[in-house]
């Protein structure tokens, strides 16, 4: 069964380069037959790689350890679903798993268009299939899953505790979807590059595929961020990790191309904008696997040590190189049709959003690889911290907060004084009402957090009076009542009122987080049994220990008793769990949340002979609000990304103008 | 081109702010990042100063006072030899033991002990970070 694994793998490598090949020659000798193998041979790399992960995942259930990656990351006794999600907890079966998720785009990218983009797709499958040949080679030559160990293992060495947790099994599939997603609008771009079909057609046809991908980045991170604020026990959800850093950065750069492309759908500009952008959330989403791949920047090893690391770089280089070859070659069709007229424009406002989410990105990637640079530079490794990227970061965010609240609904063009009145008067009051309210209410001291707070209010006015406004506007028109009025304004333009709610979502997120960063408590107390400590307003007092034993994990839990206004209200568990494969402890927040605030209690440590345990209390405001945040973006996401008749419409049109040219263009 | 150029001068802005930013946030928070061979032979230039250290728990040379947090151990090289002694003040993390590998953060005193603000074990990517075979 095994090497049924491996010959999978090599003959998805061959059948890869097969259909570059036949693409690019297919194209070149406008031969439709030879470009139609190419697609059946993209097919059958799917279909290869279908085989071979399904053959890892065998082994992986059946526990077959004479298999080094079972052995590595999965164990008897560990449970089924944590076998199953050890696919991807490990190196190789994460790169066979990217390579599952992007030839399954693949195959489906080539089914929508089987009958479209016919000039476009051979280079869409050159690129795909490129990238595909990349992982591949990994997979095959360098850090193979279906290596065999010399002499099978008894037992496995099981999955990392850390990772033994639901967010952990639904986080990485997420990103890499968000991630592997991102090389379809790349693929699209690269193609119009190099066909010079470089009008909308592209963009329109990657839309939802944009869509697609931007939505499994924001889930991801917001994942992650969960999984780390349950899972690590250090009170926080972000940490400024490298690891976090990869997910963020293309997350930043999809958002931009997300918005930016509507600018060249509605005027006709920023073509070569576009494509850098798209470029650049694509190297980022390799980048980012690089980073949490090769631990270049978080390990002690240094860099050359890293086995995938020069592999990485080698694929980055040839990407950026042929990339800005392309762009600096079509220049001249990529030239705007138009110009911005004014400051106070949408465009105005969409190209300063764009600006400030790519600034963020790069002072994060900055800040990111700035030991290695420094290394390199001055043979010296500097590294920042989270500091760094508080310090920077909070002013550019809240600057974007700001041109969220502007930018959807300033006038295109140019906006008239009257314009700016109509549109801005109420929200400008209502975010310096809030921020006067709060200074009343005495929450002085944390200004950054006070600023989101009326910026918050600013944007969610803007969005409540588009709502209102064109509710009321359809009322009069068509007498419908409110209820009726408000679903079909949204079903109307499901992308433009998909987008405000999504916008909803990201104003709660950032609520939660400035309220989370600024006004946070925290106390640390060692405790006999019996003890009381208070924390903001809670009575804690610690009962007794209480053990747990089966023959996976061992785990210690206190009983906190937990009373507020001398009532009680909650009895908690934090738990140190000892699992017993990996002689590793590992630390399980209790919590209780509510939506003011999370009470986190963490077992910070407990001495058997003295009877000493240390309790860590941390009082996290409006955490809530992030992952509200989250579901509301989710929701925002699926109404927009329903197609509506008249954007189809844009569409056929947009293709039928491009097959003209292509009916032309043969003759 | 007259408003084409205002508009680059608006970018330049956003520009030269986030490069101030980057400027300032880098002189104000960055830190050395040394192994423990490198602190060692530069100890003395560092001494005073914020720096981070990697290195390993050296064997039997973990105390912890688990009534008062206080941990002291020796901060030694990957093969086991020369070192520091760190002191730090909290709850330990879950993979901090003997042997493994560790990053502290803190600053060191003439007085030959390192006195750590954080404790971080040594994959701090915790998704995984690639363990090189040597």
């Amino acid at each position: 069964m095994i090497e049924l694994g491996a010959l999978a793998l090599r003959l998805a490598l061959v059948a890869a380069v097969y259909a570059v090949l036949a693409a690019v020659a297919g194209a070149r000798l406008r031969r439709t037959d030879v470009v139609a193998s190419s697609r059946a041979a993209a097919y059958a790399v799917n279909a290869l790689v279908v085989v071979a992960t399904a053959v890892l995942l065998r082994a992986l259930l059946q526990h077959d350890f004479s298999l080094e990656y079972v052995a590595a990351y999965s164990s008897s006794t560990l449970p089924t679903q944590y076998v199953a999600a050890a696919l991807w907890g490990g190196q190789q079966g994460s790169l066979l798993f990217w390579t599952l998720l992007l030839t399954t785009m693949s195959t489906v990218v080539h089914l929508q268009n089987r009958d479209r983009n016919q000039a476009l797709m051979p280079y869409v499958t050159t690129t795909l299939m490129t990238t595909a040949i990349f992982f591949l080679a990994l997979t095959v030559f360098v850090t193979d899953p279906f290596e065999r160990l010399p002499v099978p293992a008894r037992e496995g060495a099981d999955l990392n505790p850390l990772l033994q947790n639901y967010w952990m099994m639904i986080h990485p599939p997420s990103l890499y979807l968000g991630y592997v997603g991102c090389s379809v609008p790349f693929a699209f771009g690269m193609a119009a590059l190099v066909t010079g079909r470089l009008g909308d057609v592209w963009i329109r046809t990657t839309r939802r595929w944009t869509l697609f991908a931007w939505f499994f980045l924001t889930i991801g991170n917001l994942l992650g961020a969960r999984w780390a604020y349950e899972v690590l026990g250090w009170g926080g959800y972000w940490a400024w990790d490298p690891v976090e850093n990869a997910a963020f950065m293309p997350w930043l750069a999809c958002t931009a191309f997300l918005h930016s492309v509507m600018i060249q759908e509605k005027r006709n500009m920023l073509k070569m904008w576009n494509m850098v952008l798209v470029l650049l959330t694509f190297t980022l989403t390799i980048f980012g696997t690089f980073l949490t791949r090769s631990g270049v920047v978080s390990s002690v090893h240094s860099f050359t040590q890293s086995g995938l690391g020069p592999f990485f770089i080698g694929f980055l280089a040839v990407v950026i190189a042929v990339s800005v070859a392309l762009l600096y070659v079509r220049r001249p069709l990529l030239r705007s049709e138009n110009e911005i007229d004014s400051f106070l424009s949408r465009e105005g406002a969409f190209l300063f959003n764009n600006l400030l989410l790519v600034g963020i990105a790069f002072a994060t990637f900055w800040g990111t690889v700035f030991p290695v640079i420094s290394e390199a530079v001055r043979g010296i490794k500097i590294t920042v911290g989270p500091p760094f990227f508080n310090k920077v970061n909070t002013p550019l965010g809240l600057a974007l907060l700001f041109m969220m609240g502007v930018g959807p609904v300033i006038a295109w063009r140019r906006s008239t004084a009257r314009n700016l009145r109509r549109n801005f008067t109420i929200p400008i009051v209502a975010g310096v009402l809030t921020g006067v309210a709060l200074l009343g209410a005495g929450l002085v001291g944390n200004y950054y957090a006070i600023v989101c707070f009326s910026l918050a209010a600013f944007v969610i006015a803007t969005i409540v009076l588009e709502f209102y406004r064109g509710t009321r506007a359809r009322q009069a028109l068509m007498g419908e009542p409110p209820a009726t009025a408000l679903v079909h304004l949204v079903n109307k333009n499901r992308r433009r009122y998909g987008g405000y709610i999504i916008h909803v979502g990201v104003v709660l997120a950032f609520v939660g987080i400035a309220a989370s960063a600024a006004f946070r408590v925290e106390e640390q107390r060692t405790m006999r049994a019996g003890d009381t400590v208070e924390v903001g307003g809670f009575a804690l007092t610690y009962k007794g220990m209480r053990q747990a034993d089966n023959p996976h994990v061992a785990s210690m839990l206190a009983e906190i008793e937990v009373a507020r206004g001398g009532r009680v209200i909650a009895t908690m568990f934090p738990e140190k769990r000892f699992y017993k494969r990996q002689q590793q402890p590992t630390t399980e927040v209790a919590m209780r949340t509510t939506w003011r605030e999370d009470l986190y209690l963490v077992l910070g440590s407990y001495d058997q002979e003295s009877g000493l345990m240390t309790l860590q209390a941390f009082i996290n405001p409006l955490v809530i609000w992030i992952w509200i945040g989250g579901v509301v973006m989710v929701l925002g996401t699926v109404v927009s990304v329903l197609p509506t008749a008249a954007e189809q419409r844009a569409l056929a049109a947009a293709l039928a103008v491009e097959e003209r040219g292509l009916a032309v263009w043969s003759e | 081109m007259y408003r084409n150029r205002r508009f680059i001068v608006g970018a330049l802005i956003i520009v030269v702010a986030v490069g101030y930013l980057i400027y300032t946030g880098v002189r104000e928070t960055s830190v050395y990042y040394l192994t423990i061979d490198e602190f060692l032979s530069r100890r003395e230039a560092v001494a005073g100063e914020g720096v981070r250290v990697a290195g390993r728990v050296a064997a039997d040379s973990m105390q912890w006072n688990a009534s008062t947090l206080d941990l002291r151990f020796r901060l030694a090289n990957f093969a086991g030899s020369g070192g520091v002694d760190v002191t730090y003040n909290g709850v330990l993390p879950d993979m901090f033991a003997e042997g493994r590998d560790v990053i502290v953060e803190g600053t060191y005193a003439h007085d030959g002990v390192f006195r750590a603000r954080t404790l971080m074990t040594s994959c701090p990517s915790k998704y995984e970070a690639e363990v090189p075979k040597t």
